[in-house]
């Protein structure tokens, strides 16, 4: 049998886990730049805030209720995340790292026996709640399709006691029966569209459509989903992560941006940020990309709508490199290229593709290898940076102008990896 | 009769760099000229404070001390706690507790249903835990990190 582990709101748990004040109160989180809803309470989605919602809608609801916003603080989501995950350790030898807030795990040590894995789901929920404070729900099935149907059972029927175990084919039909097939994991909304077509409606329905009407609607991706409805495994456990394919850094600035002076700071603060990703992950890249653009929906104060500008432009290089230095001047050298004066410009980013792995890189021939000393140079500062806090070591071009950076009106404090941020007791 | 001349060009050899350095650890023995070293089964780690202070990584926090309630347990303002939410038997421990809105460090005691937290400093009173109270158990002070 295989597990699904999900924490319930788990942003919103990250921030009740230190602070018990917000149990029972409507919470939110907002998204980088304090633009909208990315996660709410139960009690915030009782009152109606959808996820998604901008700021400034919401700000209609503050006069009525009292709810309580943060800012996102991807620092302590991260390390919660990273103790959950090490806990579901304790439980299983495999453990899939699905998302932030999600985990496969491999049950078969457990055995087959309803009760014992009853028991085991009830444990593992109770110590990372004693140990983390985030409450978890937990879906066990054959599959992890079906582990995924059981997983938002649990959540959403109370007398389940956030545990829903799928063993049976009559607990499984019953399950499949309620399901709508358009939440189903692997189904898109292009494959949604087929099904509802075609008065397909329910998971159990997909589940007992002939095989080869699926292959021939839905390819061998949708026949996989209905085999792992019917108890096949098709999806394996992944537990070692991949390293990513591109590396992208591109958060709203938190006003417009018209001159490249500042567009060029912001470009190269991004590109520090993804360079030391690359080199975390034990990558260099091959292709540079830059991008920018203004604001969608500003209007302009005569009532019309703003003009608008966007553009992108990618450069090879020569060789793949992880150096910032280098990956500096490339960046800018093609946001030059790019910028066009007398916008307003809302957002600026950086992708890093074309990955290899450090090691594998080779000098080509009519053009020099990475110069290693810069190579060197970038681990050097990435250690400083480590111990002494994120930027202390940086290009002089990533400038000094910090107020273009996004909004953060509402952080709590990083109260698991910064010292000073660390809860306090009378 | 050696040869004159060195049959090598010294193009043949190609400079050799240092890329990477190791630490190595210190040895528990002495070695001995000539034979192998029995301390080669004996390479150990740098002894880390971590090993020392925390045992359950996942669910340990630190903590920095306001107030000086627990004074008498050698805990004072300034120093940093090391807490484990995983310890369970609270009852006589000093623990990190959220009582109505705050959490404080005491010495938590179990008298029959109910929960008394004691403070060490005689200055400070004891505190009853009424069933209406919003209580909880953060963790147990497993460690004082305390500077002189």
């Amino acid at each position: 049998m295989l597990g699904l582990v999900d924490c319930n709101n788990f942003y919103v748990s990250c921030e009740r886990s230190f602070n018990p004040a917000l149990e029972g109160k409507p919470v939110v989180v907002l998204s980088n730049n304090d633009g909208c809803v990315i996660a709410r309470s139960s009690e915030a989605k009782a009152l109606g805030i959808k996820m998604g919602l901008p700021y400034f809608q919401l700000k209609e609801l503050l006069s009525q209720h009292e709810i309580k916003i943060f800012s996102s603080n991807y620092t302590l989501y991260g390390d919660m995340s990273a103790r959950v995950m090490a806990t579901l350790g304790q439980f299983s030898e495999e453990v899939e790292t699905y998302s932030i807030d999600e985990a496969f795990i491999n049950l078969e040590a457990w055995g087959n026996a309803h009760s014992d894995l009853l028991i085991m789901a009830q444990n593992l929920r109770a110590t990372v709640g004693r140990w983390t404070r985030i409450p978890v729900s937990i879906g066990v099935a054959p599959t992890k399709t079906l582990c995924k149907v059981a997983n938002y059972f649990s959540k959403r029927s109370p007398e389940n006691d956030g545990v829903l175990i799928l063993d049976t084919p009559a607990r499984i039909t019953e399950a499949l029966s309620d399901f709508p097939v358009a939440e189903l994991w692997g189904i898109g909304s292009r494959y949604a569209a087929v099904l509802r077509r075609n008065d397909i409606r329910t998971a159990a329905q997909l589940r007992d459509a002939p095989d080869e009407w699926i292959n021939r609607n839905l390819t061998v991706n949708g026949l996989r989903t209905a085999y792992e409805l019917r108890g096949l495994p098709c999806k394996m456990l992944e537990t070692e992560a991949a390293p990513k394919k591109a590396i992208c850094t591109s958060p709203s600035f938190g006003r417009l941006v018209p001159d490249l002076k500042t567009v060029s700071e912001a470009l190269v603060t991004h590109l520090s940020r993804a360079a030391e990703k690359l080199r975390k992950q034990g990558s260099a890249a091959g292709t540079v990309t830059v991008f920018l653009h203004t604001n969608r929906f500003k209007i302009s104060p005569n009532g019309q709508p703003a003009r608008q500008y966007y553009n992108s432009l990618s450069a090879q290089l020569p060789h793949p490199t992880a150096s910032t230095t280098e990956l500096t001047g490339y960046a800018q050298a093609l946001l030059k290229t790019v910028f066009r004066f007398g916008y307003a410009y809302q957002k600026v980013g950086v992708i890093l593709s074309n990955l290899v792995p450090i090691d594998h890189r080779q000098a080509a021939i009519f053009t020099d290898g990475p110069d290693e000393r810069l190579v060197r140079l970038s681990a050097t500062i990435d250690r400083l940076n480590h111990r002494y806090g994120r930027d202390k070591v940086r290009l002089a071009a990533a400038g000094y102008d910090n107020t273009w950076h996004h909004k953060q009106q509402w952080m709590s404090p990083a109260y698991t990896t910064r010292w000073r941020d660390i809860l306090t007791v009378k | 009769m050696p040869p004159t001349e060195t049959p090598f060009h010294h193009d043949f050899f190609l400079k050799a760099q240092v890329l990477t350095k190791h630490w190595i650890p210190l040895f528990h023995s002495f070695v001995q000229a000539g034979f192998p070293s029995p301390s080669e089964n004996y390479i150990e780690r740098v002894c880390d404070l971590n090993d020392l202070c925390v045992t359950n990584a996942e669910a340990t926090y630190f903590v920095r001390v306001a107030g000086e309630s627990m004074m008498g347990d050698r805990i004072e303002p300034g120093d940093v706690l090391v807490v484990d939410s995983s310890r369970e038997d609270a009852d006589g421990k000093i623990a990190i507790v959220w009582i109505n809105g705050e959490y404080t460090v005491k010495r938590v005691n179990y008298e029959g249903d109910t929960v008394v937290l004691t403070p060490s400093n005689p200055h400070f009173t004891p505190l009853r835990v009424n069933s209406g109270d919003d209580f909880r158990i953060f963790g147990l002070v497993t460690f004082v990190i305390h500077k002189p």
